[in-house]
């Protein structure tokens, strides 16, 4: 059995750990920061044994520094943590001083005794890589791809967390809409080629008439911030598999387009007709979004009966 | 107190300029460099500090895409870029054994390299790099040089000797303060990269690059994975421009085309 050390900011991540350390038939260690109550409802049978560290919202650093000392104690052949930030930030620290290899969003993990390969987007999720190594290394694992439905009652022991070394002087929790892009059937796109906040109605409208939602490009959500984040389409937002997209004023970025590559159809509307999204798109309209999308609006309600 | 800046900037496959062979292989030699996006923000973020407080911001860079001969060329030509928005000079490694590149052998040499040029008040990175997208080599050189780091800033001030920053997380925002020397990776939200001017541009060309190999800064390098493969992936979509008299008349056959398709109901 390969021995692993998993680590995880929070609970809420373990039972991800616990589908992946099931699938590979790890003999697992796991490292989480958290209420030991909390934690207990999540220290399932797959693993070996649960480090809590009594800590909430931990900095990479005091992730880092309890992960070293329990791979030291350890010598895992294999780290691995869901990719959130922390855990990538800590991860890649741990990496370093350990001279070892890590792979961050690895969506494809191969083990073999001394070798690991997986396989990764790359290139704003336009190309796949496959790299292997020799182990130990370390892996950051997609959220969202691993699960667990097994009972709890793993062994629990609870550790101390060092200080944080970076003072944290202010916490602002980010604000969320009830609105899930994710799972949406329709999804209306808008980019930069809305003039102003105020013309997002007409995108508001269409999507109301299809039964979606609207979300948008980076400009629109993170320049302008017409858009909260939660409706952010993008490698760095949330990826959509709609079955039917419509980007509206959207250039086609590719890391705009790897969010959008499981959408069933793709529909483009853009005044340039040289923009790359035509070429992500199944059905494209050249023209000003302005005159074009109040008419397809029009004859929209007059098909569908709204 | 002058504010010495050291920007670490990767020279990036581009990927909006991917090319790929017919067996769906990136074509790696032929793919253009380009200077990484969110690098782009850190070195504005540098060149506001520096003009704030004084001092200078240094560009380091290591060649990570072969072929090498050709490369050498073009990696300077990205670092110029930098030197283009107001960065002061720049400094490359250039050595086969970092390619193809992995962020512990890029890290390892970037340190080793900014040691032998001296201390920087402060490291500023993109939160990754827009073609392999690790998001590890920042850490792992604050890890290799024993110094604070602090990742995904979108805000950042500095001063007496302190950085602050605020992180962006999933879930939340975290304004957090460290000592210098200190290793910051921000995100594109944190400024808005200036586009230099043609004379800017033009003036560029008489600023300082310099080449290194492993050997002239004396950097060893953990063991390296190997990248196996590098495959597009492949987008089939049907390309359809829908042409006619009107826009009624294109929206009339977009509407029936979306019908047909079934994604959408009459």
């Amino acid at each position: 059995m390969m021995r692993a050390l998993l680590y995880a900011e929070k609970p809420s991540q373990l039972p991800e750990l616990a589908g992946f350390a099931e699938k590979h038939g790890l003999e697992a260690y796991v490292l989480v920061f958290g209420s030991p109550d909390e934690v207990k409802k999540n220290s399932f049978k797959a693993f070996k044994r649960v480090y809590v560290a009594a800590a909430e919202k931990p900095t990479p650093d005091q992730l880092a520094e309890t992960l070293v000392k329990l791979y030291d104690e350890l010598r895992p052949s294999l780290v691995a943590a869901v990719a959130a930030k922390n855990n990538v930030d800590a991860g890649a620290r741990l990496a370093a001083w350990k001279k070892i290899p890590m792979f961050t969003e690895a969506t494809v993990v191969e083990l073999a005794e001394d070798k690991i390969t997986v396989k990764r987007q790359v290139l704003g999720g336009r190309a796949i890589a496959r790299i292997s190594s020799q182990l130990p290394a370390i892996v950051a694992i997609p959220a969202g791809v691993y699960s667990y439905s097994g009972d709890t009652g793993a062994e629990t022991v609870e550790i101390e967390a060092p200080e944080p070394r970076i003072k944290v002087t202010a916490v602002e929790p980010k604000k969320h809409e009830a609105v899930n892009i994710e799972a949406a059937e329709v999804v209306v796109g808008v980019g930069r080629g809305f003039r102003k906040k105020e013309d997002l109605a007409m995108a508001e409208e269409l999507a109301q008439i299809l039964g979606g939602v609207v979300g948008g490009s980076r400009p629109v959500v993170a320049d302008y911030g017409w858009l909260s984040e939660d409706r952010w389409i993008g490698i760095s937002g949330k990826k959509i598999k709609p079955k039917l997209y419509i980007a509206i004023g959207i250039s086609g970025a590719s890391q705009h387009m790897a969010a959008t590559l499981d959408s069933k159809i793709i529909v483009a509307i853009n005044k340039d007709k040289n923009a790359p999204i035509f070429q992500y798109a199944d059905y494209g309209v050249v023209a000003d979004l302005y005159k074009f999308l109040p008419i397809l609006i029009k004859k929209l309600r007059e098909k569908l009966g709204k | 107190m002058p504010l010495n800046i050291a920007v670490l900037v990767k020279a990036s496959l581009d990927p909006n300029m991917l090319r790929s062979k017919a067996s769906r292989e990136v074509d790696v030699d032929n793919t253009p460099l380009a200077i990484s996006e969110y690098d782009k923000n850190a070195v504005e973020a540098a060149i506001q500090l520096r003009d704030k407080h004084g001092g200078k911001v240094v560009v380091v860079s290591a060649l990570t895409w072969g072929p090498l001969a050709k490369r050498s060329r073009e990696i300077e030509q990205v670092v110029r870029e930098a030197l283009a928005m107001g960065a002061d000079e720049a400094h490359v490694i250039v050595d086969e054994a970092l390619i193809p590149g992995d962020p512990g052998a890029t890290a390892a040499a970037l340190a080793s390299l900014l040691q032998k040029l001296g201390g920087f008040d402060l490291y500023l990175t993109g939160e990754a790099a827009m073609d392999m997208m690790s998001s590890q080599v920042g850490a792992r050189v604050a890890a290799i040089l024993g110094i604070p780091f602090i990742s995904y800033a979108r805000e950042l001030e500095y001063a007496d000797g302190v950085v602050k920053v605020k992180r962006d997380l999933e879930d939340r925002l975290e304004t957090v303060e460290a000592a210098t020397p200190a290793v910051v990776s921000v995100t594109g939200e944190i400024n808005k990269p200036r586009i230099p001017t043609l004379i800017q541009i033009r003036r560029a060309f008489r600023k300082p690059v310099k080449k290194y190999s492993l050997a002239d800064i004396g950097a060893e390098l953990p063991g390296k994975p190997s990248l196996e493969e590098l495959r597009v992936v492949a987008v089939q979509r049907k390309n359809i421009i829908i042409e006619g008299e009107s826009l009624e008349e294109i929206a009339e056959k977009l509407i029936d085309a979306l019908i047909k398709e079934g994604v959408i109901k009459a």
